[in-house]
């Protein structure tokens, strides 16, 4: 599992799922997906089920006040770390 | 009266003030009730026992409510500054000294010492806050169309407080009736059954929501606008309407930042700091922490939870000395897009994001008075200073 493959599913699924449309150009990996109101709560939910689901990974109440997972990059960094057993 | 017991379950004890708070709109079959913290249940005495199976449902539901945490409760204390300082009965001195007088539940009067303190603290808000960020004046009405409310998802958050406002029909019979009936044996609630029209309209429970509906299709320039207004809100409490810290009529003076997301979220934090330097000027004991709305909706956990953890919003809390608890007097929100897609408020390309700060200000009156008493000389330095400035100045 590398890294630009994991990013590139969640860009991709973020985007189809939360309707962001190619012309967004401050969509992108390093963006805060709730700051800038990509992902409301609910969307949250659906994404938490979508990557334990897609990675086969559990994801807690203590890793969410533990792990910042607002970013592409930080929800992939936390999956890639996850799914090597570091976390 | 019958009475039941209820186990809380898993119901964490830092919820248990908010599952308090939240029986209260449960059931008009409940006549009393108590949180037993000791043994885990909820006490509680009925008006029937043709109720109990109903009763016993809706608090079962609630418990299910508040057992619920999507994503954690997050906690956090962003400042702490406890004094230690004795018990005052704050509400109990106002009434005698007739610095407030209650006319109906949740309704005061405010007056003297009390009424230029509040004053002062919007005063101060507007010297502070609104030239800081350059805020706009708006002034907004009292009352708020409740498609407004609609679309501020408000129904779906809170549907538990609305004060809805409504008329009699436009009907000459019905009028006369009203008005005949009022003359020959005094107004009471009965007078309006079957005589009121559609309730188009509530009193605002909040101030900003006006400030978004006012700009409906607005096409901002960057980095966005700010705003300020002061508002008379309205939040039916059911029972828990008391002293100064939970009113059904209070006044709410606001900060709005409507814009790109980087503007709204550093401006958010830069009242955050001027709000805690205030805090430290007038030495009050309060802590600045992370924070939740009370929904009151079956999807209360997933949303006091992920606010909580995106630090949506934080609330100051004064302490009461006499109570032992502390009361929240200023809150700041982070909405995201919320209201921009809700009214189509742009900027640039993408839907606004906004913000909001928010003082109550009748609950700022009672905790300092709570904490420092009657005698203004008595007050800290710099919160009598300011004191007697105002006063002075409002004299002249």
């Amino acid at each position: 599992m590398d890294t630009e493959t994991v990013l590139s599913t969640l860009r991709d699924f973020i985007r189809s799922e939360f309707k962001i449309p190619e012309t967004d150009s401050e969509f992108c990996d390093d963006v805060h997906l709730f700051d800038y109101g990509y992902i409301d709560s609910f969307g949250a939910i659906r994404l938490i089920a979508y990557i334990e689901k897609a990675y086969n990974i559990k994801i807690s109440e203590s890793d969410l006040a533990i792990h910042p997972l607002n970013t592409i990059q930080e929800i992939s960094g936390f999956v890639i770390r996850r799914k090597k057993g570091e976390i | 009266m019958p009475k039941l017991s209820i186990p809380l379950g898993d119901v964490d004890h830092d919820l248990l003030s908010q599952l308090e708070y939240a029986m209260t709109f449960v059931s008009e079959d409940i006549t009393s009730y108590v949180i037993d913290e000791k043994n885990k249940t909820i006490e509680a005495e009925i008006s029937g026992e043709s109720s109990r199976e109903s009763v016993v449902r809706k608090i079962s539901e609630l418990i299910e409510r508040y057992s619920k945490r999507e994503f954690g409760m997050l906690e956090g204390i962003h400042f702490d500054q406890r004094r230690d300082l004795p018990p005052i009965d704050a509400w109990s001195g106002m009434l005698e000294r007739r610095w407030v007088t209650s006319i109906g539940a949740g309704h005061v009067v405010l007056r003297g010492p009390a009424a230029l303190l509040q004053d002062l603290i919007d005063a101060k808000v507007r010297k502070v806050f609104a030239a800081f960020f350059k805020a706009e004046l708006e002034l907004y009405p009292s009352t708020i169309m409740c498609s407004t409310l609609d679309r501020c998802n408000h129904f779906t958050s809170f549907p538990e407080h609305i004060d809805f406002v409504s008329h009699l029909k436009q009907d000459l019979d019905v009028l006369n009736a009203f008005s005949a009936e009022c003359r020959e044996k005094g107004w009471s609630p009965d007078l309006h059954h079957d005589r009121m029209g559609e309730h188009e309209f509530a009193v605002s429970p909040s101030t900003c929501y006006h400030a978004y509906e006012g700009m409906e299709g607005w096409r901002l320039e960057p980095p966005g606008r700010c705003i300020t207004a002061i508002l008379h809100c309205h939040r039916y409490e059911g029972a828990n309407h008391r002293t100064l810290s939970r009113l059904r009529a209070f006044t709410m003076r606001e900060v709005v930042w409507i814009g790109a997301p980087r503007y709204v979220i550093e401006s958010r934090a830069q009242a955050e700091e001027l709000l805690i330097q205030w805090a430290k000027d007038w030495e009050l004991s309060c802590t600045f922490e992370t924070a939740n709305d009370m929904f009151f909706t079956q999807d209360y956990a997933i949303k006091a939870s992920f606010q909580r953890q995106q630090q949506a919003k934080k609330e100051l809390r004064l302490m009461i000395p006499s109570d032992n608890q502390s009361i929240s007097v200023f809150s700041s929100n982070f909405h995201a897009m919320t209201f921009g897609k809700a009214f189509d408020i742009k900027i640039g390309e993408r839907q606004a994001t906004s913000g909001c700060i928010a003082w109550g200000l009748e609950r700022w009156v009672y905790a300092i008075i709570s904490q420092f008493g009657f005698d203004p000389q008595a007050w800290p330095t710099k919160l009598r200073e300011e004191y007697e400035d105002h006063r002075s100045r409002v004299a002249s």
